[in-house]
């Protein structure tokens, strides 16, 4: 059958086809028959049609041939777009995603029958019943239904040719050639048949049709193909087939006097042009190949290599001149060029190749518009969704990871933010609420904003809520700041709807939502005015195998810190160190802030003065503790580098890089650090 | 090293050979991945004891152990003649603190005696076996037990206590 490696290929294909299609019907139910939205559909049910058929996923075949039929009818105007047929659609997708899963051998079984009916019914609407195989509404005046075809092959070819002639149709030897790399010959191959077929009548194949069918041929194959098509038309569907590097379709002239038309001469410069038109895109179409991410780290720790490799030729010029004096001149001088040139290569190769592990954020915010319009429909709210900034990239390990807390946070807002569309009317806002959700990019960092227009959060209502589930005691809530009082939503436990619905407001939510993104080095902030609206803004790091970090010393050691957690760093007396029971404080801007020392953390003999300390004011969520150091030496992005399974999680630690020198410095985990201190008795003391 | 002249001979073993405060130890090539020269180490908090620290092996993080500190022998000075074995047990890559090394020895098999209870300190339960080579004793050390044995169960222990 089909090896694992073909099975993924089609998988993938059909998850992104499954997107597109997707994207296409909320354009469609947003602006009607659009022209061009409908092409994308029918392209894209046409193939996963196709593939699926071949890879023998009846099922999925027969239900994507309806999901065809049906956009047929919208294309040609014979169906108008209404709620009830998007909302069809919608579940014929969702069925098909089922049917996908299934492949991958999730337990699911679903019964496609009450699907089809429903898609059937709205096939009764549309005038002429279904045609078959949706032929192209074509010039030829006798169109052979496709069926019977390429197996009935055999001497008689002129003659069929000639008889087609007589009809005005004309033959064609069409010859196709597949890309190189191509995965699934005969998939491309069943698609290219299929095409065909809509054109016209396909009467000879070379190799055979079961041949090409099997994908027994090399990359191209060429069939004889009787229609009423012009052929740069012919020509130009089949380049829509995926990975269909190039194809020619050559008129068949038979030898005797039949009447045989050449392409007239002004044709020739519209043809032309065209060609020209269709090269430019070509040019423009990204050609892309699937890695996997394992080769991207193995090319990675490769270019790390090649840095060492390029120090090390910088000690021995030094060395070299040493040794030979000024004599040597020419050569030093030569050795230092090389190895400032292989410098600059294997930094613009690390560059690339992180690069190349970045994905648009796309690749999560296209799921996003289909959730809101199901969401909305079901909680009766007017949503005007506005995605921005698709095109920002993230590391992939970052996209997978902001994700979940997304899809929570857009929830929320749609639940607990937007109000009715009734209340709206009443409060004097617009009946449809706007959700907004963009990504962007700010210096070194993306920012995500999640932004609704509802009714937004009250401090004093926080306040209260938070003290009633006994988070923090009244004192502690009369003393916060409205910003405070708006962060207390992260806390563990927290939830401000009394009804608990099954959308959101389960009361685990925003702390996780805070959590995960801070797995990967981000930042959860919150604004809110209450009647406005509300924003959530998440910060994140560019890629999660490089970070800023403040370096600082300790003994004669570096240690870094990610500058994600750190608030600030400040410079202190030693006798403005208070003793609260056993813990040192500060008070920073008439605040208690409890400090910890580094050399205490670590078991290290440390070298500060005594009278002038340096505290990096270290931030986990609202969380903070002061860490006394030797020594702040700066910013400096790093890479960071596992400590390995050997030594395992070290605590407060979570990992190591390697400094200009190539020496090694250590990454202080501040969540772990942060933990075991325990600051929150220390505040509790100090407070 | 001398890896490329392994020979396949069911006879011999070939054997890295080290010294570690003035006795001679030898360990499976096989398990060497290369030899060099002391450098600085990082220490890293809140490890093991005879955890030296972590060093940059051409990009790579590796953690280096003092073989001495291991078995509890007494230290040795570092000197020009120190190394690190950079071995590969159990998938991982580690380093090993050592007072110099000599040679790639040929053991015959036959030449290979089980390790009496305990010898220069070191239990026999890390010991492959000893061998008298050109007169000397050399202790064969069983890697997967030096590295693992007792470590893993302190390096989890570690790991729990102070977490």
């Amino acid at each position: 059958m089909f090896s694992d490696e073909e099975i993924s290929v089609f998988l993938d294909e059909l998850e992104e086809k499954i997107q597109v299609l997707n994207e296409n019907i909320l354009v469609l139910e947003r602006e009607g028959g659009s022209q061009e939205a409908l092409q994308e559909i029918f392209r894209a049910a046409h193939t996963i049609k196709g593939s699926s058929a071949v890879m023998g996923y009846d099922k999925m075949a027969s239900l994507t041939h309806e999901i065809e039929n049906l956009f047929d009818q919208m294309r040609k105007g014979l169906l108008p777009v209404s709620g009830p047929l998007v909302d069809t659609l919608f579940m014929a997708l969702d069925t098909l995603q089922i049917l996908r899963d299934e492949i991958i051998g999730k337990d699911v079984s679903v019964d496609i029958e009450q699907v089809v009916t429903s898609l059937k019914q709205f096939q009764g609407i549309g005038s002429p019943p279904s045609p078959g195989e949706a032929p192209e509404s074509g010039r030829g005046p006798s169109k052979q239904p496709a069926g019977a075809i390429d197996d009935g092959i055999g001497e008689v070819e002129e003659d069929v040719i000639r008889e087609a002639e007589l009809k005005g149709l004309q033959a064609y030897w069409v010859t196709v050639q597949l890309d190189a790399g191509c995965q699934m010959k005969s998939v491309r191959a069943f698609l290219v048949f299929e095409t065909l077929q809509q054109m016209g009548e396909v009467i000879k194949s070379q190799p055979p049709a079961e041949d090409i069918q099997e994908g027994n041929f090399e990359t191209g194959f060429r069939v004889i193909l009787l229609t009423g098509e012009d052929p740069d038309r012919v020509r130009n569907l089949l380049m829509t087939v995926s990975e269909v590097a190039k194809t020619e379709v050559n008129r068949i002239k038979l030898a005797a006097g039949q009447e045989v038309r050449e392409q007239a001469a002004s044709d020739a410069p519209a043809e032309k042009t065209e060609q020209a038109a269709r090269a430019d895109h070509e040019v423009k179409t990204v050609q892309t190949v699937r890695v996997d991410v394992q080769k991207l780290d193995t090319l990675m720790n490769l270019v790390g290599e090649l840095v060492i490799d390029r120090t090390r030729l910088n000690r021995f010029a030094e060395i070299f001149e040493g040794r030979f004096g000024s004599g040597s001149g020419d050569m030093v001088e030569t050795m230092n060029e090389i190895s400032s040139h292989l410098g600059q290569v294997a930094g613009d190769l690390q560059e690339q190749i992180m690069k190349a592990r970045m994905l648009p954020v796309a690749q999560v915010f296209n799921r996003f518009p289909r959730m809101v319009r199901d969401l909305a429909q079901k909680l009766n709210k007017e949503v005007d969704f506005i995605v921005e900034g698709h095109e920002t990239e993230l590391d992939r390990n970052v996209i997978e990871v902001i994700g979940d807390p997304l899809i929570h946070l857009i929830r929320n807002a749609l639940d607990h933010g937007i109000e009715g569309p009734e209340e709206r009317a009443r409060l004097g806002k617009p009946r449809n609420g706007v959700l907004k959700l963009k990504a962007s990019y700010m210096e070194n960092h993306i920012i995500i904003t999640i932004q609704d227009d509802g009714k937004g959060m009250d401090p004093v209502k926080l306040r209260a809520k938070a003290v009633e589930k006994g988070l923090i005691n009244g004192e502690v809530a009369q003393r916060m700041s409205d910003q405070e009082a708006l962060n207390l939503i992260f806390l563990p436990g927290f939830s401000t709807v009394a009804k608990v619905s099954d959308l959101s407001g389960r009361g685990v939510g925003m702390d996780i939502v805070r959590s995960h993104i801070e797995q990967i080095n981000g930042i959860t902030d919150v604004s809110s005015v209450p009647g406005v609206g509300t924003t959530f803004t998440i910060k994140l790091p560019l890629t999660l195998a490089i970070i800023r970090a403040l370096m600082v010393e300790l003994g004669n050691e570096q240690f870094a810190f990610p500058l994600t957690n750190v608030v600030e760093t400040i410079s202190v007396k030693a006798e403005e160190i208070k003793r609260v029971k056993h813990n040192e404080v500060i008070l920073v801007r008439g605040r208690v802030l409890p400090l910890v020392r580094l050399s205490d953390i670590f078991e290290r003999e440390t070298c500060a003065e005594m009278d002038r300390l340096f505290v990096v004011v270290l931030g986990i969520g609202e969380k903070k503790v002061g860490v006394i150091v030797d020594k702040l030496l700066g910013e400096l992005e790093i890479v960071i580098k596992s400590l390995g399974d050997y030594l395992g999680k070290v605590p407060c630690l979570s990992g190591a890089t390697i400094l200009g020198d190539g020496q090694v410095a250590l990454i202080v985990d501040v969540r772990s650090l942060v933990k075991e201190i325990g600051v929150e008795e220390a505040v509790y003391a100090a407070s | 090293m001398a890896k490329g002249e392994k020979q396949i001979d069911s006879k011999e073993d070939q054997m890295v050979v080290f010294q570690l405060t003035e006795q001679t130890y030898g360990i499976d090539i096989d398990a060497v991945f290369e030899i060099i020269r002391m450098e600085a180490i990082t220490r890293v908090p809140r490890t093991p004891h005879f955890v030296e620290g972590v060093i940059n092996l051409r990009g790579k993080i590796i953690p280096v152990i003092d073989l001495c500190k291991r078995f509890n022998l007494p230290l040795a000075e570092r000197t020009s003649s120190s190394r690190i074995i950079i071995v590969d047990v159990g998938g991982n890559t580690i380093g090993m603190i050592v007072d110099g090394v000599s040679e790639v020895l040929r053991v015959p098999l036959d030449s290979i005696e089980p390790p009496p209870p305990m010898i220069h300190g070191i239990d026999a339960a890390y010991l492959r076996g000893i061998a008298i080579l050109d007169g000397r004793l050399v202790i064969l050390l069983n890697l997967d037990k030096v590295l693992y044995e007792h470590e893993q169960s302190e390096l989890q222990r570690f790991g729990v206590e102070t977490a």
